[in-house]
């Protein structure tokens, strides 16, 4: 549905921020876009939303090149920035003033979720911290009911309770005709949410497989003596956990921490294993 | 809901369906929660749920009644308590055995501390 | 295509301008009004009257300038690196976004100001004529002076509309220095047009001669040349916004 193809950025003298990327991203799903700081997730999110132009390549939604910001492809994209300001209204006003655009808009979800975040409709937005703020504005998104909610480092700026609320919202919210991306380096956050994982490094996508497949291909834990030859990565550390080739060992739960960094440091041992599991369209 | 590594999230929302049924907070023939009500409740992707859902139905302890939602089996509690039986029997026993031998705890001393606990509980 | 210019739409982000930024709209205008009444009161101070064409001087001394500030605060959220992401993402085509805002800022801006100036003057006016007994008159728009300064206005204000996209900080300043220098610019070009024209007639050769034909011609090519920058500064400068916001980026 949103498509990638070739998609090369960088700023202004600089180096390239993201190289022949193509990715593709389907409703139902919930993508989790990992990377290092500085490597591209907060600009490819911005192409994506017709924000920024790639210098090369593109980047569709339904067809329609987003580049374009045509009033009917925003229709279908809502995206909440890392760092943003909301005009200073009340929490009610700036829903009368900004749902109107939006065509498929639920007024009841909203308010459901302003309460649910523990926020009042009587609330000045320029009065609230950083962390409300980001409510007001996830709270909005999610009642847009676009097709694709982009995400950029959602949890930053939220206490615990306020991140399992999140979580309780966004597990709520994905269901057939959604899709959600979420990009973060805090990848323990999110991990029971996503169900698809695409990792950004040196300006490139490293990584890009449904978690369905990393379980039935690999083994995440503290192994007891295993075989040198099927260590794919291991902590360093005392007692560090590893992955290993799964084959006919039990099915462990994805780590996506430990998988993230064995990416970084083994992509080439980690992609090969992978490659061999086939998967039709998921339900 | 805190999740132990190791065991995948399906499974741990499977044993948190287990232990409702046990424990006969959710009775046979009596509906469920949905599969969004409890990805909801455990924090996780809806997927997962799903996967958690069918496992269950696979293992006839819960049925889908099309367009109502999800219900415990007639004789649910029975299937989970003979699944549940098998797993300690199969699986933490084992390890309990092993322990015995190793730290030298005689089926007596068992016998003793079992009572001993079940005194107190009175 | 055929959704992407909706009058609805357009009708919603007027409605979104005006709440967002109703502090500084009603503030500017009380200001405004405020002025408007001191210097229409002290004006008829001296004469004892306060004559349409008195009143329009000084409707326009706040009228252009009041406007211009609020083109500019109209595009803060345009420019500002922490709110454009939402704004600019906003479901909304260009043509449309481009409507709105030249319609608020003229249209319905020209409006209440003109209401505004009308009632404020009047209430000068009532309030000379007991303190000073000036002469009562009655003001109204539709009077040569009022629509002179409307034009004006209306010519001018897509130039700042442009500036108020283009530049992201000291946008005021900038885009006046680039008027002043644009100007610069047109005066050598007409200059060098009028010597390349009037070369062969020697126009050059006596200053007194010279400077008689400089203001015949002037008042010739003044019909024109009221067209010609009027349509240069007006319409082209609302294209050049319309490209200028679809090249936008955060």
């Amino acid at each position: 549905m949103l498509t990638v193809r070739q998609l090369s950025f960088n700023y202004p003298n600089s180096r390239p921020v993201l190289k022949s990327i193509d990715l593709d991203f389907e409703t139902g799903n919930i993508y989790g876009l990992f990377g290092k700081n500085g490597e591209g997730k907060s600009t490819l999110m911005k192409i994506m939303t017709g924000l920024l132009f790639p210098k090369s390549g593109t980047s569709t939604l339904h067809g329609d090149n987003v580049k374009k910001r045509n009033a009917e492809s925003l229709q279908h994209v809502f995206f909440v920035p890392e760092d943003f300001e909301l005009p200073s209204l009340s929490i009610a006003t700036f829903e009368k003033v900004q749902s109107p655009f939006y065509p498929k808009f639920s007024k009841e979800k909203f308010y459901e979720l302003i309460e649910e975040f523990k926020l009042y409709p009587t609330n000045i937005i320029s009065k609230l911290s950083f962390g409300q703020k980001k409510k007001v504005l996830m709270a909005f998104g999610l009642s847009t009911n676009t097709k694709v909610l982009l995400l950029d480092e959602p949890t930053n700026g939220l206490d615990i309770p306020s991140k399992s609320q999140f979580r309780k919202v966004m597990a709520s919210a994905v269901d057939e005709g959604k899709c959600i991306v979420i990009s973060t380096h805090q990848v323990r956050d999110l991990h029971s949410l996503i169900n698809h994982v695409v990792i950004l490094d040196n300006a490139s996508v490293i990584f890009d497989q449904p978690l369905e497949t990393v379980s039935e291909g690999l083994w995440f834990g503290k192994a007891s003596n295993p075989d040198e030859s099927s260590i794919l990565y291991s902590e360093s550390s005392f007692g560090g956990k590893t992955i290993l080739a799964r084959n006919d060992m039990e099915e462990t739960e994805v780590d996506l921490e430990l998988l993230f960094n064995g990416v970084l440091s083994q992509p080439n041992k980690i992609n090969a294993i992978l490659k061999d599991f086939h998967h039709g369209p998921r339900v | 809901m805190d999740f132990d590594n190791g065991k995948p999230i399906y499974l741990q929302i499977v044993d948190f369906f287990y232990e409702n049924i046990l424990m006969k907070r959710w009775m046979e023939d009596e509906r469920i929660p949905s599969v969004r009500e409890v990805a909801m409740m455990v924090e996780v992707n809806p997927n997962t749920a799903i996967r958690a859902f069918n496992h269950l139905q696979d293992l006839e302890v819960i049925y889908n009644k099309r367009g109502i939602g999800y219900f415990v089996s007639e004789d649910g509690y029975t299937k989970v308590l003979d699944i549940k039986r098998r797993e300690f029997m199969e699986q933490m026993l084992p390890d309990v055995f092993k322990k015995m031998t190793l730290l030298n705890i005689s089926m007596d001393d068992l016998k003793n501390t079992y009572n001993q606990q079940e005194n107190e509980k009175k | 295509m055929a959704q992407e210019f909706s009058l609805p739409r357009i009708g919603q982000f007027i409605r979104r301008d005006l709440t967002i930024h109703k502090g500084t709209f009603v503030t500017g205008l009380l200001v405004s009004a405020v002025l408007l009444f001191l210097f229409c009161t002290l004006n008829m101070v001296w004469d004892k009257k306060l004559a349409l064409e008195e009143f329009f001087g000084i409707f326009g001394v706040f009228y252009i300038p009041m406007g211009v500030l609020f083109t500019f605060s109209l595009f803060k959220e345009f420019n500002d690196t922490k709110s454009n992401h939402l704004y600019l993402s906003l479901p909304i085509s260009i043509p449309e976004r481009l409507a709105a805002k030249w319609f608020t800022l003229t249209v319905i801006y020209t409006a209440v100001f003109s209401l505004l100036a009308i009632l404020v003057g009047m209430l000068a006016i009532t309030v000379g004529t007991v303190i000073f007994s000036a002469d009562f008159n009655v003001l109204s728009i539709f009077t040569e002076h009022y629509w002179n300064v409307i034009k004006v206005y209306f010519v001018i204000q897509p130039i700042f509309l442009v500036g108020a996209i283009t530049f992201t900080k000291n946008r005021i300043g900038k885009t006046v220095l680039s008027l002043g220098l644009l100007a610069l610019v047109f005066l050598l070009f007409n200059f060098i047009l009028f010597a390349i024209f009037n070369h062969s007639y020697g126009v050059f050769s006596g200053n007194a001669i010279g400077s008689d034909a400089i203001d015949n011609v002037g008042e010739d090519f003044s019909m024109m040349g009221k067209w010609f920058y009027g349509l240069i500064f007006g319409p082209i400068m609302l294209v050049v916004a319309y490209f200028k916001m679809i090249e936008k980026e955060v």
